[in-house]
C-alpha cells in the first residue's frame, strides 16, 4: 500500500539550522544555549524561535557547556523534554555532566556538530570529538546530510524517550561540511510530528522528580545496586538497536523517507568489497561508488549510522563473505595505530571471517575527503582483495 | 503539683514542619552543618527539592541504593552542576506550574570553587532558587583539605604547618559579598549561634526565591577541620560574630544591613584561641588577621551606611 506522502516545507537552509528547525517541531520545555563554532547558528536560531514565539521552552541562556549538561539532564529527570547542542571543547568541557545524564537515564537529546579538539589548535572538522566519549553509556547517532539531520533529530527523541530505552542521544554532523552549507530540505508539518511522537504518550510514563514527594535522583549505588545498574543501561542499549532499525521503517511508513535505521547498506548486492563510512563523507563516497559500478567493479558501501551502541549484527551479516573491507575514519585510534571505527570492525572478524581489512584516516582538521581520494581506497581494497599485499593503515592526505 | 512548661527558643516559632531528617545519622558528632541542614525543611517546609553534590552533607542527602536519611526530594549531580541543574529544575517546574522552592545546599569548595561558575551564572541570570552554602573552611569531606575560602594561616591538610609554611598563605575569597554584587535581590550570612536570624533569613529567601535568586552563607564549623571539641561548634560561631570575624548581615534589593550588631567586639585572638587549626599563629600573624577582618568589616560597614542612604532618599 502506498502512504499518502506527508505535506511538507520545502526551504534551502544549512545544516545548522536543520537541527534548530527540527528541535522546534519536537516542542521542547527547556533549552540550554552555549556557542561555539560550528554549532552557533543553531542555539541563535532557536532563540530567533523563541523571540518570534515558535518556540514556547525555557531557554537557558548558561555560561559554558557544563552547566548546558546540568540544566538539561535535570530539566530531563524532572519530566521535561530537552535540548542542548555542543561541539568539541564544549563537548569535552561538559563531560562529567553528561556520564551523569547517561547514569541517571534521562533521555536528553543533544546536537554534536563534530569538531576537531583541542590539543593541537584546530577550527575544523573531525570526529575525534564523538569517538572521546564513545564508551559514557550515549547513544551516538552520525548523519550524512541536512534532510537526515531533520529527521535524525524527530527520530532521536522518539528513541531516547522509548520506555523501553530512556537514554540520552547524541546527534553528530560534521562541522563545516553540513553545519554551514545549505541544501534543499523538506520540513515535516509540526503537526504531523506531534502526531508521530504522540505514540510516546500512550507508552507508560517514565519516573519524574516530584516536589513534596520522598523521593530522590543521584542516590550512590553500592556494590550489587551499581552493578545491576550498568547491567541494565547496557541491556537498554542493545535494545536501541532493534528499536533504532524499527523507528526508522516507523519514520518512513509515516514521513516518506528511510535511512536503514543502524546501518546504510548501499550496493552491497553482490559486492565482493565494501568500503565503511560515517558522517558527510558517505555522500562524496556514493558518487564515487556509483561511477566505479558502472565501470563494472563489484564495489559497495555501508554508511554507520548509529555508532553506540556499535551495531555488531547488521554489520557482521553485511560484511560476511566480502573479499576486501575499507573503513574510514575522520579521527585515529590511538594506541591501535589505526582509525577506531576500523578498529571496531576489526573486532567483527570471528564473525565475518580473515578477510584483508584496511584502515584509511582522512579528513581531519578540514582536509578534504575528495573522489579522488576514495577511488584511492577503493583501489587499495580491490588490490588486496586480489591477494596483492597492502598496508594496514594509510593516513591519505599525507601520501604520495 | 504543678509542672513547669520548658519555654523554647524563640526559632521554634518558624518551624512549620517536623524534621525530615533521620536521627543517627551520617553526620560526625557535633556537625553544624548538620543544624543548618537539618533547619531547612522546618522554616521552608517539606515540598522543597533540595539539590546538592559530594559534600558532608552527601551521604546524608544522596542515601545509598534505595535508602536515604530524610524524606525530601532531591536531586544530586556533580560537583560543577549544582547551581546550573537547579536552573534546570526550577525552569521546568516553573513552565510546568508546578509550585515549589529550589533549594542548593553545597559546602564552601563546591560554591567557592570548583561550582562557582554555574552559581555566578545561576545568580547573573536571577535564576528562582536557593543557594545555601554552609561554610566550614574547606574540604572536609575528603579530610580538610583547603578551600578558596579557608582562612590565612589555617592548618590543612593541603596547607600544613612546616619549616617553610604556616598554614595557609593567602586570604579567604568572602564569597557572600562577592554574590551580593550580582543581580540578585536577596544574600544574607547567617550562623548556628543565631537561630533565629537564621530562620527568618531563611524565610526571606524562600519569598524571594519566587522571583530570583537568593543566596545564604552559613558559617557552619567543621569539629575536625577546626580542630575543637564536638561540643563547642556553636561557641565557636558565636565567637565569629562577636570578634566580627563573621558578622552577620543582608542584603535586599540593593540595600545592605546588619542583621545583628556588635556593639564592643572582641579582639579576634579570642576566636582564633579556641580554634586548634590557628594553634601556630604568632602575634604578628593575629595581628595581620584582626585587621583583615576590620577591613572586612569596614567595607560592609560602608555599604551599609551608602545603601541606607540612597533608601532614605528614594523615600523621600
Amino acid at each position: 500500500m502506498v502512504k499518502q506522502m506527508r505535506k511538507h516545507e520545502t526551504r534551502v537552509i544549512t545544516g545548522n539550522a536543520c537541527a534548530a528547525y527540527a528541535v522546534r517541531l519536537c516542542r521542547p520545555d527547556v533549552v540550554a544555549l552555549y556557542p561555539i563554532t560550528p554549532q552557533s547558528e543553531v542555539v541563535e536560531q532557536l532563540t530567533r524561535f523563541k523571540a518570534d514565539g515558535l518556540l514556547d521552552a525555557e531557554m537557558i541562556e548558561v555560561e559554558g557547556e557544563n552547566s548546558a549538561m546540568n540544566s538539561v539532564t535535570a530539566a530531563c529527570v524532572a519530566g521535561g523534554r530537552v535540548f542542548t547542542a555542543t561541539a568539541s571543547y564544549g563537548l569535552a568541557f561538559m563531560y562529567d555532566a553528561m556520564m551523569q545524564t547517561a547514569g541517571f537515564r534521562a533521555p536528553v537529546v543533544m546536537v554534536n556538530v563534530n569538531r576537531e579538539i583541542p590539543g593541537i589548535h584546530a577550527v575544523s572538522a573531525g570526529q575525534q570529538d564523538l569517538i572521546s566519549v564513545r564508551d559514557i553509556g550515549w547513544l551516538q547517532i552520525i548523519v550524512e546530510d541536512d534532510q537526515e539531520i531533520i529527521d535524525t533529530i524527530i527520530q532521536a527523541y522518539r528513541l531516547a524517550e522509548d520506555y523501553e530505552i530512556q537514554l540520552p542521544v547524541m546527534i553528530n554532523y560534521d562541522g563545516y561540511y553540513l553545519s554551514f552549507s545549505a541544501e534543499a530540505v523538506k520540513i515535516p508539518l509540526i503537526e504531523d510530528v506531534d502526531e508521530y511522537l504522540s505514540i510516546l504518550k500512550k507508552q507508560p510514563q517514565r519516573l519524574k522528580l516530584v516536589p513534596g514527594k520522598s523521593m530522590g535522583a543521584g542516590s550512590h549505588g553500592l556494590l550489587q545496586t551499581y552493578t545491576e545498574l550498568r547491567y541494565k543501561h547496557m541491556a537498554a542499549m542493545e535494545r536501541a538497536k532493534a528499536k533504532f532499525d524499527a523507528i526508522d521503517k516507523e519514520y518512513g511508513d509515516f514521513f516518506g523517507r528511510y535511512y536503514g535505521g543502524q546501518i546504510e547498506e548501499y550496493r552491497t548486492d553482490g559486492a565482493e568489497i565494501i568500503l565503511v563510512t560515517s558522517g558527510s563523507a558517505t555522500g562524496t563516497a556514493k558518487t564515487v561508488i556509483d561511477a566505479a559500478r558502472e565501470n563494472g567493479q563489484k564495489v559497495g558501501l555501508v554508511k554507520i549510522r548509529m555508532y553506540r551502541p556499535f551495531p555488531r549484527e547488521r554489520l557482521t551479516k553485511v560484511l560476511q563473505g566480502r573479499k576486501a573491507i575499507g573503513v574510514l575514519d575522520r579521527s585515529v585510534g590511538f594506541g591501535w595505530n589505526c582509525g577506531p571505527m576500523y578498529q571496531e570492525v576489526r573486532a567483527l572478524t570471528p564473525e565475518i571471517g580473515k578477510v584483508p581489512l584496511l584502515s584509511f584516516i582522512d579528513g581531519l582538521a578540514n582536509m578534504d575527503i575528495t573522489k579522488p581520494n576514495i577511488e584511492r581506497m577503493i583501489r587499495d581494497i580491490q588490490a588486496a582483495a586480489e591477494g596483492k599485499p597492502y598496508q594496514e593503515t594509510t593516513w591519505v592526505s599525507l601520501e604520495e | 503539683m504543678v509542672e513547669k512548661v520548658k519555654k523554647l527558643p524563640r526559632v521554634f516559632d518558624y518551624f512549620v514542619e517536623k524534621d525530615q531528617f533521620a536521627g543517627g545519622n551520617t553526620f560526625c558528632a557535633g556537625c553544624t552543618a548538620e543544624l543548618t541542614l537539618r533547619t531547612i525543611p522546618r522554616v521552608m517546609g517539606k515540598d522543597i527539592v533540595m539539590v546538592g553534590t559530594p559534600c558532608c552533607a552527601a551521604p546524608v542527602l544522596h542515601g545509598q541504593n534505595l535508602g536515604a536519611w530524610h524524606k525530601l526530594a532531591y536531586y544530586a549531580c556533580v560537583m560543577t552542576g549544582v547551581a546550573s541543574s537547579a536552573s534546570g529544575l526550577s525552569r521546568y517546574y516553573r513552565k510546568s506550574g508546578i509550585d515549589t522552592t529550589i533549594v542548593c545546599f553545597t559546602g564552601d569548595g563546591d560554591a567557592s570553587d570548583v561550582g562557582f561558575q554555574p552559581l555566578s551564572g545561576a545568580a547573573e541570570r536571577n535564576e528562582h532558587m536557593v543557594y545555601i552554602c554552609y561554610d566550614n573552611e574547606g574540604y572536609m569531606n575528603t579530610g580538610n583539605q583547603r578551600s578558596s575560602s579557608t582562612p590565612i594561616y589555617a592548618a590543612t591538610s593541603t596547607t600544613p604547618v612546616g619549616k617553610n609554611q604556616k598554614g595557609k598563605p593567602t586570604v579567604a575569597k568572602y564569597l557572600p559579598l562577592i554574590m551580593a554584587l550580582h543581580p540578585v535581590s536577596y544574600v544574607a550570612t547567617a550562623t548556628l549561634s543565631h537561630m533565629e536570624d537564621y530562620a527568618k533569613k531563611l524565610l526571606k529567601a524562600k519569598e524571594k526565591s519566587k522571583h530570583g535568586f537568593a543566596y545564604i552563607h552559613v558559617f557552619s564549623p567543621c569539629v575536625i577541620g577546626f580542630r575543637i571539641n564536638s561540643d563547642a561548634g556553636i561557641q565557636v560561631c558565636r565567637m565569629a560574630v562577636r570578634t566580627n570575624y563573621f558578622p552577620l548581615w543582608e542584603m535586599e534589593d540593593g540595600v545592605f544591613r546588619f542583621t545583628h550588631t556588635v556593639s564592643d567586639p572582641r579582639p579576634v585572638k579570642e576566636y582564633l584561641s579556641i580554634c586548634g587549626k590557628f594553634s601556630h599563629l604568632n602575634e604578628a600573624e593575629i595581628a595581620e588577621v584582626q585587621k583583615m577582618v576590620d577591613e572586612r568589616y569596614s567595607i560592609l560597614k560602608a555599604l551599609v551606611e551608602t545603601t541606607a542612604r540612597k533608601e532614605t532618599e528614594n523615600k523621600l
